[in-house]
């Protein structure tokens, strides 16, 4: 805390440069205005400047970042109609002078998103975000034209979030395209959208977008707050925000929760959750997050309720075991060999017959083993992808149990973990498992049964302590609220779920008016 | 300084399961898994024998090399405790109990009482109290663990199993785990019983590979009567036909099969498939008396004889002939513990729920009580089903 406090002057004098310059008004000379573009962007090659009139009579111009901008865009719908225009081309014959920034903006430029500004730290915000600037000689503002238009990857299907039936898209790195896709699955004026730019250095657009009326006002409140907060110099990923704004550090829970699918984004919206998107990537951010959200896939809610209800239960076995698995086997084959029915025992211990490592020495080198290859699959290039899968595959599943280094059932508990851990529609929550899983083989290797209980209790006190942006994480089990069961491990039908979660709501409770009207008719 | 002591509180926290030495930790394959455990007197003192299961030779997949699958090991010492632990002098791991399957007392061990022995199992931790207790038969337990077994690999499992399918579908064996054990012994009211096992062969060549080699075995290990103690001491058996009564009284009957005698001549069987009996006593001009009431469902199993099963008359006759049959076992059966003045049954127990006060003043001589008690059957067999034919084939043979 102190050192920060020293340092703070220093940061401040080229702050005050910084602000200055931001502050600076246009200058009524074109030149100087140009020049000073150029001198403030040292230059940079990719900043088209391009200068209209008579030799020697420059009368107005247009700057605009080469790749950011819809060339096609300046040069039809700026360039053209301002050159071809009567008027203008009247005007800067006899009087230069008469042809205002507001003159271009109202009566000539054929874009439909014009502003005003007067400053250079709005000129340089808009240059360097893809849009044109126009500047006139003789006149001490410019207009900004909306030419934003780059190459980007294009909607693609989702990678992570996979379904079988439901919308395929995802979002893209471009946060205009991000916003669109939830405006065109939510037509309500109510849809709010909030945009702020953040990071010194970066100026990432965040959007933070929510239903009003919907959306609880103190939640969005407290979001604008915390993200007015923030002081830093780069925002890459949504996972900056992410962390600066999370009501808890040290938990290996995510609270927040993080979504590339639309749909999901605009269900949540609807739940009165607030969603916040980040330019750049397709990982839109959703608070307050709920423990079971993360265990929740879009999917639960287009198939019948009854499956979705038994897969839920499903997803529920498998944090079980992703978490409990090979502490579990480690604790009863070293602690509680009473427990295990007799015949079992006996394949156990023939397995175990000359494998020279305890239980718990066995398990930690499976599953480090495992971390290894699952985390070079995601790393490796793509094309030594078969090589590696499979002389991991050889090497853990056949190599390893032949040479008698690891037991057959070792492996099965490794593997039947590994693949548990991939049923969670959330990959953040996987690898809070997957870090919790370590801890729990250490206590279940020295105290056995009694140490996974410990464990248990310890993740049980912790999550129920969690809250996110004011919601307690743990709900609606901790507290238990009885009416928001019906989306939590069961999915009731659509038509049973009369009203929103009352963990988000308390004033626009009710999704539909009449409980029985959406019933079907017997 | 709260931040120090956060960290100092982690360190702790991280150092206790390290420093904590894994105390009780035993791999799977540190452990000589005890299947079954015999014990003997030999000139005063305890002969144990312990029945070791060889996992590798019970459960590989690649085949076995023609080791014997178990391993037995013997001890004498003056208590069982101090037998076991003089044990691990001869076993390569330490014994573990908990999978115990069958607990083998020696008839002269019996004979002499074996209270002692028992306290150990129910005392040890380690045990797991699901075993089954029985006696060795004009043999000892060290000689009975020592035979091999076909199909069940593990004798030990072999005798658990059988034991378990003879008492649910036989009857004349009565599976008894220790608690029962013990309170029956301590109970003034009901007296302890055993399944008695036997060897049927040569002991020695029972205990050889080649014993499993042949198809028939020639020697293998049975289940005989039911040995009737006095307090913790044997004094005598049981037959199969009393055994079949005794399950039947004292309502342990599942399934069996009742044999009679078809009304013409021949033989027919019939199979138990429910049964239940009560004791119903009371005391009479000071005299206690009992009654008891059994009622047994049957379906007819195997007709050896000409008869029209398709009659209710023929059924009938079917009915009174097999709970002649009952009755006779069940007479028998009390007869003999009449005989030797030992009240397997539990009619004590009934007497003394009946007239706790007649109880109170006649239980420290029950056993001569109960020798002259009157003992009256009610016995009621019903046939429910003839199976999926109807008459007998044999009907229409001319012969």
């Amino acid at each position: 805390m102190k050192e920060k406090k020293e340092k703070q002057p220093q940061t401040s004098s080229q702050n005050l440069k910084e602000q200055a310059l931001k502050e600076k008004s246009i200058m009524a000379s074109l030149p100087d205005n140009l020049e000073l573009i150029r001198q403030q962007l040292g230059n940079s090659s990719d900043i088209v400047i391009r200068q209209v009139g008579l030799p020697g009579e420059i009368a107005w111009a247009v700057v605009y970042t080469d790749g950011l901008a819809d060339k096609q865009l300046v040069s039809e719908f700026i360039l053209e109609s301002a050159m071809l225009h009567d008027r203008v081309k009247e005007e800067s014959k006899h009087d230069p002078a008469s042809i205002s920034p507001q003159l271009l903006a109202s009566n000539v430029l054929a874009i439909g998103e014009t502003k005003e500004i007067s400053n250079f730290g709005q000129l340089f915000t808009s240059l360097l975000s893809g849009e044109s600037v126009v500047l006139v000689d003789g006149h001490a503002a410019a207009i900004t034209a909306g030419t934003r238009g780059w190459r980007d990857r294009g909607i693609s299907e989702t990678l992570t979030e996979t379904v079988v039936r439901g919308p395929k898209e995802a979002f893209t790195e471009t946060l205009r395209t991000n916003t669109a896709m939830i405006r065109r699955k939510i037509k309500d004026p109510n849809l709010w959208l909030e945009t702020r730019q953040i990071g010194r250095v970066t100026g990432t657009e965040v959007s933070v977008m929510f239903i009003k009326g919907i959306a609880e006002d103190k939640v969005v409140e407290e979001v604008r707050i915390r993200l007015e907060r923030i002081d830093i110099d780069g925002i890459l990923e949504s996972g900056y925000i992410e962390e600066l704004i999370q009501d808890e550090t040290y938990t290996p829970f995510p609270t927040i929760y993080n979504s590339e699918r639309p749909d999901v984004v605009a269900a949540e919206l609807l739940e009165g959750k607030i969603a916040i998107l980040v330019d750049g990537t397709p990982m839109v951010l959703i608070v307050p997050a709920l423990f079971v959200s993360f265990l929740h896939s879009a999917e639960d809610y287009y198939h019948r309720f009854d499956i979705s209800t038994l897969i839920r239960i499903l997803r529920y076995i498998g944090v079980f075991i992703a978490l409990f698995g090979p502490s579990l086997y480690v604790a009863i084959t070293t602690y509680h060999q009473e427990m295990i029915p007799t015949q079992l025992l006996y394949s156990l211990a023939a397995q175990r017959e000359g494998i020279p490592f305890p239980a718990f020495i066995e398990a930690i080198m499976m599953e480090v083993a495992f971390e290894i290859l699952r985390e070079a699959g995601l790393r490796m290039p793509r094309s030594i992808g078969p090589a590696v899968s499979i002389v991991g595959t050889l090497v853990i599943g056949q190599a390893a149990v032949e040479a008698g280094i690891i037991s057959a059932a070792m492996v099965i508990v490794v593997s039947t973990t590994a693949i548990a851990s991939f049923v969670f529609p959330s990959y953040s929550l996987a690898n809070t498992m997957r870090m919790l899983r370590f801890p729990l083989m250490g206590l279940a290797a020295t105290f056995g049964l009694y140490g996974i209980i410990i464990g248990t209790f310890a993740i049980v006190l912790h999550v129920s302590s969690l809250r996110s942006f004011g919601v307690p994480y743990m709900g609606p089990f901790a507290p238990l609220i009885i009416s928001d069961q019906k989306d939590a491990i069961f999915r009731m039908p659509h038509w049973a779920q009369v009203t929103r979660p009352k963990l988000m709501n308390r004033n626009n409770k009710r999704r539909q008016q009449k409980p029985a009207s959406a019933k079907p008719k017997p | 300084m709260a931040r120090k002591a956060i960290w100092l509180f982690v360190l702790l926290l991280i150092l206790t399961p390290l420093l904590s030495g894994c105390w009780n930790r035993r791999e799977l394959n540190d452990l000589a898994i005890v299947a079954a455990v015999g014990i003997d007197t030999v000139k005063g003192k305890y002969l144990v024998t312990v029945q070791v299961v060889d996992p590798g030779e019970v459960a590989s997949r690649r085949g076995s090399i023609g080791l014997s699958p178990v391993t037995t090991y013997h001890e004498t010492g003056d208590t069982v405790f101090e037998a076991i632990r003089k044990m691990t002098t001869v076993t390569p791991r330490k014994l573990y109990f908990s999978h115990l399957r069958i607990f083998v007392i020696g008839e002269e061990l019996a004979r002499k009482g074996m209270g002692e022995v028992l306290d150990l199992m129910s005392r040890d931790q380690e045990g797991r109290t699901d075993f089954y207790i029985v006696v060795a038969k004009d043999t000892t337990a060290q000689q009975v663990l020592n035979i091999l077994t076909p199909i069940e690999k593990i004798p030990a499992s072999k005798l658990y199993a059988s034991l378990e399918v003879s008492a649910k579908s036989w009857a004349p064996t009565v599976a008894v785990q220790l608690d029962e054990l013990i309170t029956n012994i301590v109970s003034p009211g009901i007296q302890a019983t055993l399944t008695g096992i036997m060897i049927d062969g040569d002991p020695e060549m029972g205990s050889k590979r080649k014993n499993i080699e042949t198809p028939e075995t020639p020697t293998h290990i049975q289940y005989k009567g039911i040995a009737i103690f006095r307090e913790d001491k044997l004094v005598g058996w049981m037959n199969e036909e009393e055994s079949k009564g005794f399950s039947n009284i004292t309502d342990r009957l599942h399934s069996t099969v009742v044999e009679t005698t078809c009304p013409k001549g021949g033989k027919l069987a019939i199979e138990v498939i429910r049964s239940k009996a009560a004791i119903k006593a009371k005391v009479k001009n000071g005299q206690p008396e009992a009654e008891v009431v059994m009622y047994t469902e049957a379906n007819v199993a195997d007709v050896e004889c000409k008869v029209k099963l398709t009659t209710s008359q023929t059924l009938y006759e079917i009915e009174k002939a097999a709970e002649a049959v009952m009755q006779k076992h069940a007479e028998r059966a009390v007869l003999k513990a009449q005989k030797m003045k030992c009240d397997v049954f539990g009619f004590g127990d009934a007497v003394h729920r009946a007239a706790p006060g007649y109880w109170r003043g006649n239980k420290e001589h029950w056993d001569e009580q109960f020798s002259k008690m009157k003992i009256r059957f009610n016995v009621d067999v019903k046939i429910r089903r003839i199976g999926t034919i109807g008459e007998s084939f044999l009907n229409d043979l001319k012969e």
